[in-house]
C-alpha cells in the first residue's frame, strides 16, 4: 500500500463518511480511518435523524438501516402536557446506526476512498507549522501515513484537533452527558418523545425514540455540571414506571454531547475540524449527525478540489466562509434561545408548555416567534422569570 | 492516588476522554487506559462519565 494520500480523514462516522466521500468524488485519493473494529459500533446516540437532510444532501437513507418512520414529535412540559409537530418538517426515521454509519462508509469507498479500520490515530506528523500526516497503530502494527489535508471527525474526543492546537476542550457547563437504554416491552408510536425535567434531565431532556414496534431507545441527556447521567434516567424510568414495567435493557448506550458555539478555527493550516469534533452539533436538540454530513460534505469537497486542483494553502478556509454563511446566524440563535430555556424552572416551562398549544409550537420551529411572544406577554404577570425568553424571541 | 476506570460498569464511549484537560485517556476497542504520568487527578472525567465508573483510589 502507498501511504502517501491527498486526503486522510480520522474518524468514520457519518461526518468522517461524507466528508470522504465528497473528496473522492473530486478525484482526490483518499483514506479514511476508524480506530474501531467494526464501523458503527459502539452506538453512543439516540439515532434519531430528520428527512430533511436526504434533500439536502441528495442521498437516501437505505431502508434496512431503518428501525422505524416517524412523522411526529411530541413534547411534554414537567406537569405532563403535551404539544405535538405533526408534519413534512417533523417526519424523520430512528436509524441502525451500526447500518447506516456502513452504508455511508461503503459509499465512501464506492466513490473511490480506501479505508481501514482498527486503525487509530495517536499524532499528526509536522513539517514546521505544516500538517503533514498521521501516526498511530493499524491492526497491531505502527502506522504512518502521509496527505496533503487531514480531517479530523473523531467525536467527542476530540484529540486530533487539540493535538494540532486548537482549543477544542469543551468545559463540563459546555457539554451534556448522554445514557440511554435499547429497549424492549415498550408501547411506541409513530413519534419522537421528549420530555422536559428539571428533576430527572436538567438543562436537557429525556427520549423516547421508537426502535421497532414495541422498542426503544431511552434516554437522559444531562448538563455536565449536574453529575452521572445514569443517575437521572434511572429518576426518568421510575416517575414513568408504569410504562416501563414490562420493557427489559438490550443495550446501554452513552456518549458526549456539546453544546455550545462550533469551535473558530474549523481549519488551521492543511487541517480541517468536522462534526461533534468541532461542536457542530444542535445547541437546542443535541443531534449532531446531521450537521456533521453537512459540514463533512463542505470539507471534503473543498479539501477534494485543493488537492486535485493545485489550489492555495488559504484555499481550505473556504470550508469554514461556506459553514458559517450557512450554519452560523442560525447556530447563534438557537445557542441564546437553549441558554435561556435551561434556566426555567419546572414552573415556568409547565406555564409556558399550559399557555401554547401545537400550532403555537410549529411557530417557533419555524421561527415565526410573533404569536408565540404575544401569548407569553399575557402571561408574564403571573410569571416575570419568562421576560428572559421574549427577549430572546423578539431579537 | 490514582484515578481508575471500572472496567465492569464502563460502556466505552469516551465521554471521558473528551473532556479530559491533559489528554490522558485513551481509549481502544474496550480498552480504556488513564495514564498515570499524565493525569492531574482532577476528576472531570468522573464527573462526566455518564455511568459513574471512575473512581479516585488508594494505591
Amino acid at each position: 500500500m502507498n501511504y502517501d494520500y491527498d486526503v486522510i480523514v480520522v474518524g468514520a462516522g457519518p461526518g468522517g463518511a461524507f466528508a470522504a466521500k465528497e473528496a473522492a468524488a473530486q478525484g482526490a485519493k483518499v483514506l479514511l480511518v476508524d480506530r474501531r473494529k467494526e464501523i458503527g459500533a459502539p452506538v453512543r446516540c439516540g439515532e434519531g435523524l430528520g428527512a430533511g437532510i436526504e434533500e439536502e444532501l441528495g442521498f437516501k437513507v437505505p431502508r434496512e438501516a431503518i428501525d422505524a418512520y416517524i412523522n411526529a414529535a411530541e413534547l411534554y412540559g414537567p406537569n405532563g402536557k403535551k404539544l405535538e409537530l405533526r408534519n413534512e418538517t417533523s417526519r424523520g426515521y430512528v436509524i441502525d446506526r451500526k447500518k447506516f454509519d456502513k452504508f455511508l462508509v461503503e459509499e465512501a469507498a464506492r466513490a473511490g476512498a480506501e479505508v481501514l479500520v482498527k486503525t487509530r490515530i495517536d499524532d499528526l506528523k509536522k513539517e514546521g507549522s505544516k500538517f503533514v500526516g498521521v501516526i498511530g497503530n493499524s491492526m497491531g502494527e505502527k502506522f504512518e501515513a502521509n496527505a496533503k489535508v487531514i480531517i479530523a471527525a473523531d467525536g467527542g474526543e476530540s484529540l486530533i484537533a487539540r493535538k494540532a492546537g486548537i482549543n477544542s476542550l469543551a468545559t463540563l457547563a459546555e457539554t451534556d452527558f448522554g445514557i440511554e437504554y435499547e429497549m424492549v416491552g415498550v408501547d411506541v408510536k409513530d413519534a419522537i418523545e421528549i420530555y422536559f425535567s428539571n428533576y430527572f434531565a436538567p438543562r436537557g431532556y429525556a427520549w423516547v425514540f421508537p426502535k421497532g414496534k414495541d422498542s426503544a431507545n431511552v434516554g437522559v441527556g444531562v448538563g455536565g455540571l449536574y453529575g452521572n447521567a445514569i443517575v437521572y434516567l434511572k429518576r426518568f424510568l421510575e416517575a414513568y414506571k408504569e410504562r416501563f414495567e414490562n420493557a427489559k435493557t438490550v443495550a446501554i448506550k452513552g456518549g458526549i454531547i456539546t453544546v455550545t458555539m462550533y469551535i473558530d478555527e474549523l481549519v488551521k493550516q492543511n487541517l480541517m475540524v468536522i462534526g461533534e469534533a468541532a461542536h457542530q452539533v444542535d445547541p437546542i436538540h443535541g443531534g449532531g449527525m446531521a450537521l456533521a454530513m453537512k459540514a463533512g460534505s463542505i470539507a471534503g469537497r473543498v479539501a477534494g478540489i485543493y488537492a486535485t486542483q493545485n489550489k492555495d494553502l488559504s484555499y481550505l478556509q473556504e470550508y469554514k466562509k461556506e459553514w458559517d454563511k450557512k450554519e452560523k446566524k442560525t447556530f447563534e440563535s438557537r445557542l441564546k434561545l437553549r441558554q435561556v430555556l435551561e434556566k426555567m424552572s419546572d414552573e415556568d416551562l409547565n406555564t409556558i408548555f399550559n399557555a401554547l398549544n401545537d400550532e403555537d409550537l410549529q411557530k417557533v420551529v419555524d421561527g415565526r416567534y410573533d404569536v408565540v411572544v404575544k401569548k407569553l406577554i399575557k402571561i408574564i404577570v403571573d410569571r416575570p422569570s419568562l421576560i428572559k425568553l421574549i427577549s430572546v424571541l423578539l431579537k | 492516588m490514582v484515578v481508575e476506570v471500572d472496567r465492569d460498569k464502563c460502556i466505552y464511549c469516551g465521554a471521558c476522554v473528551g473532556v479530559c484537560p491533559k489528554m490522558a485517556i485513551v481509549l481502544e476497542e474496550n480498552i480504556i487506559k488513564i495514564d498515570a504520568t499524565k493525569c492531574v487527578e482532577c476528576m472531570i472525567c468522573a464527573k462526566a462519565c455518564p455511568m459513574n465508573a471512575i473512581k479516585k483510589k488508594e494505591k
